[in-house]
């Protein structure tokens, strides 16, 4: 089931991969396209994950929203949804960005009740 | 005198230390707007050569070196550049009274705001000006026109009636210290530091400072901010900022994704983005309601200008 809901991120034009990983960098579960997830890939996005939540807790414990991550060929766009569960879109720069973020917030609540 | 200024251009307000200024207008030829707490001053500026230092505070006016001490006694200011045509430049250098050729005198001043300059100054014809001034060297210490305490206060010994804009003196609660309570005060050569950012970088930052969201924006290294553009304060924001910078420093080398463009942390309140400027970074602190893609374009674009090459 969690499957099909990050199937509607893979059929975004220019989306690699859809992640539902923990903080720690285990991933519960993931769709991706012409990308292979490493090791080092886990690592990388529990940085990201737990770096930014402590950033974030210096605007007066602010809670993340959402953490964007850009190269010249790539983005990441990580978004929490639930306690230490976050979603990560991996995507070319060519992707549409805005309908990444629209999906990720729509389906947010769908995601949640699988976990 | 401020008022009698012409307008000139905006290039934006920002905060940095004094010194950017002069090592930072090379190709400027207009006013730097300085205001210190409830003062106000300016810098006239040609081609990175100061030709006028002015403040004002209450009654308190400030020129010459006296000025410029007053200005590096902070170690940040806040400051809008405008930029100048030929005609208004004429006209401010009209307005100053001043020679572009010559130094400035150093002058403290306390006067009515209606009160004529000294005659020293007004009543001399234009040339008889340049010969006294290029014949004497500003002098070390700022002079008297109206000493009004027995403090031999080198540096301004003056009397305010209002409160001390900045810096009191804790053993001196009466006395107006606007600059360093130093008995001398030396006669400082400006060592120039290295150019960090050029005339058209500032314009780039201030063009994106002006978009639509944008709460402000700062150029920082490893050492210190260099530039900001917007009403924060910036050493939270600066701190924030090198949190994501040592993020993407840890991650980066373990991707093959290309160079890196932008980093942007999102939290209810707003956005933080830091990406890559030259060899500094750049910080910006926008609303929540902001346009990211447009934001990133003009990151990209940046980037991309820099990878070709292209001095912004």
């Amino acid at each position: 089931m969690l499957k099909q809901i990050l199937n509607k991120f893979l059929i975004l034009n220019d989306v690699q991969a859809a992640i539902v990983i923990q903080e720690n960098g285990e991933i519960i579960e993931s769709m991706k396209s012409g990308i292979v997830i490493k090791e080092v890939l886990q690592d990388v996005i529990s940085t990201i994950m737990l770096d930014s939540k402590k950033t974030a807790a210096q605007f007066g414990n602010a809670s993340l929203s959402m953490v964007f991550v850009e190269f010249s060929d790539y983005f990441l766009i990580l978004g929490p949804v639930m306690e230490e569960f976050y979603l990560v879109i991996i995507a070319k720069n060519t992707a549409n960005i805005g309908q990444i973020t629209y999906e990720m917030k729509k389906n947010q609540d769908a995601i949640v009740s699988l976990l | 005198m401020i008022d009698q200024l012409p307008e000139g251009k905006s290039i934006g307000w920002m905060q940095a230390p004094p010194q950017w200024i002069f090592t930072h207008t090379i190709r400027f030829i207009g006013v730097v707007r300085v205001v210190i707490q409830d003062g106000e001053g300016f810098i006239l500026i040609k081609k990175g050569k100061a030709l006028m230092y002015y403040f004002k505070h209450g009654r308190i006016e400030l020129r010459g070196h006296a000025a410029l001490d007053y200005f590096n006694s902070n170690p940040t200011i806040e400051f809008n550049l405008c930029k100048y045509t030929p005609e208004e430049f004429s006209q401010a250098l009209k307005i100053c009274d001043v020679e572009e050729t010559m130094p400035e005198p150093a002058e403290v001043q306390e006067q009515e705001p209606a009160r004529p300059a000294p005659a020293e100054i007004v009543e001399m014809p234009e040339e008889e000006q340049v010969i006294s001034r290029s014949e004497q060297p500003p002098p070390l210490q700022p002079e008297l026109s109206e000493p009004v305490t027995e403090t031999p206060v080198a540096a301004v010994p003056v009397k305010l009636e209002t409160p001390a804009p900045v810096q009191p003196v804790p053993t001196k609660p009466a006395v107006a210290v606007p600059v360093k309570p130093t008995t001398v005060v030396p006669e400082r050569p400006f060592v120039p530091q290295p150019a960090v950012l050029e005339d058209p970088d500032i314009k780039i930052i201030g063009q994106i400072k002006k978009l639509n969201g944008i709460v402000a924006i700062s150029v920082f290294n490893d050492d210190r901010n260099i530039l900001l553009m917007g009403d924060v304060e910036i050493e939270p924001l600066l701190k924030i900022a090198r949190t994501m910078l040592a993020t993407t420093n840890k991650i980066t080398p373990h991707l093959d994704w290309g160079s890196f463009v932008h980093m942007t942390l999102q939290i209810p309140e707003g956005n933080v983005i830091i990406a890559p400027y030259h060899e500094n970074h750049l910080c910006i602190l926008t609303t929540r309601t902001i346009n990211i893609g447009h934001i990133r374009r003009i990151l990209r674009d940046l980037q991309q200008e820099r990878g070709q090459g292209v001095m912004l």
